[in-house]
């Protein structure tokens, strides 16, 4: 078994043409779409960037401001109601 | 539990979520004014929970009236600063003093750059005659050889 940061098959292959060939490129791949953790549906607002692309990234830019972060917008009301109706 | 003037609330959508609010003003049917934890807004009620407890306040009560309020509830309060006003630079124009002085500095700078200028050419010109009499000598050291 190859050691994993020698691996070529886990990454995006590219054909680019440099000068008139094809080269092929490695590209690390994104990570997939963040989901909510209630509901499953697809988060949005949520960046989806390679880990050092992410590094630069303001925190605004990775998430939404509102609590719950990694629930939906509907998950999240309804957290807050039951919270709300329990006091 | 009703929506009136005084009613607590929380904010169940937008980045104020989660954040306790008093009802301050009715607007109409759809919207209510509301002010503490979160900023003093105009704010829909479908995206307010409104809660058991209740505060004896006016209409349209100020934002310091609501924070005395809120300190009795031990509850803290949201303060923004307002924005202070600075001001815009603006390009001013130049005297004709100033102008006057500017071309005579031009002018001194000028001058230097001038002088400079011509020593370099007097020493490229010195270097390239000496260039062809060492030139001549080598030619006629070769010319003796031969």
């Amino acid at each position: 078994m190859p050691q994993p940061y020698k691996r070529s098959r886990s990454l995006r292959r590219l054909n680019i043409k440099v000068s008139g060939k094809s080269v092929l490129h490695y590209k690390e791949r994104k990570p997939g779409n963040a989901k909510c953790g209630n509901c499953g549906i697809v988060l949005k607002g949520v960046s989806r960037k390679r880990s050092v692309k992410m590094q630069k990234t303001p925190i605004t830019g990775k998430r939404p401001e509102r609590p719950y972060s990694n629930l939906c917008s509907r998950c999240m009301r309804y957290v807050i109601i039951d919270k709300a109706r329990l006091q | 539990m009703t929506i009136e003037i005084g009613r607590l609330v929380v904010k169940t959508a937008g980045r104020d979520a989660g954040l306790k609010a008093v009802i301050i003003d009715i607007l109409d049917g759809n919207y209510v004014l509301i002010d503490g934890e979160t900023r003093r807004r105009k704010c829909n009620i479908l995206h307010i929970e409104p809660l058991k407890d209740a505060i004896k306040i006016k209409k349209n009560a100020s934002h310091e009236d609501v924070k005395k309020e809120f300190e009795k509830l031990r509850l803290k309060i949201r303060e923004t600063k307002p924005k202070q006003k600075t001001e815009r630079p603006r390009k001013k124009r130049k005297t004709s003093e100033q102008l006057r002085q500017q071309k005579e500095e031009k002018k001194k700078l000028r001058d230097i750059f001038r002088k400079k200028e011509e020593k370099v050419q007097k020493t490229a010109e010195k270097e390239a005659r000496r260039e062809e009499t060492l030139e001549d000598k080598a030619g006629l050291g070769e010319g003796k050889k031969e």
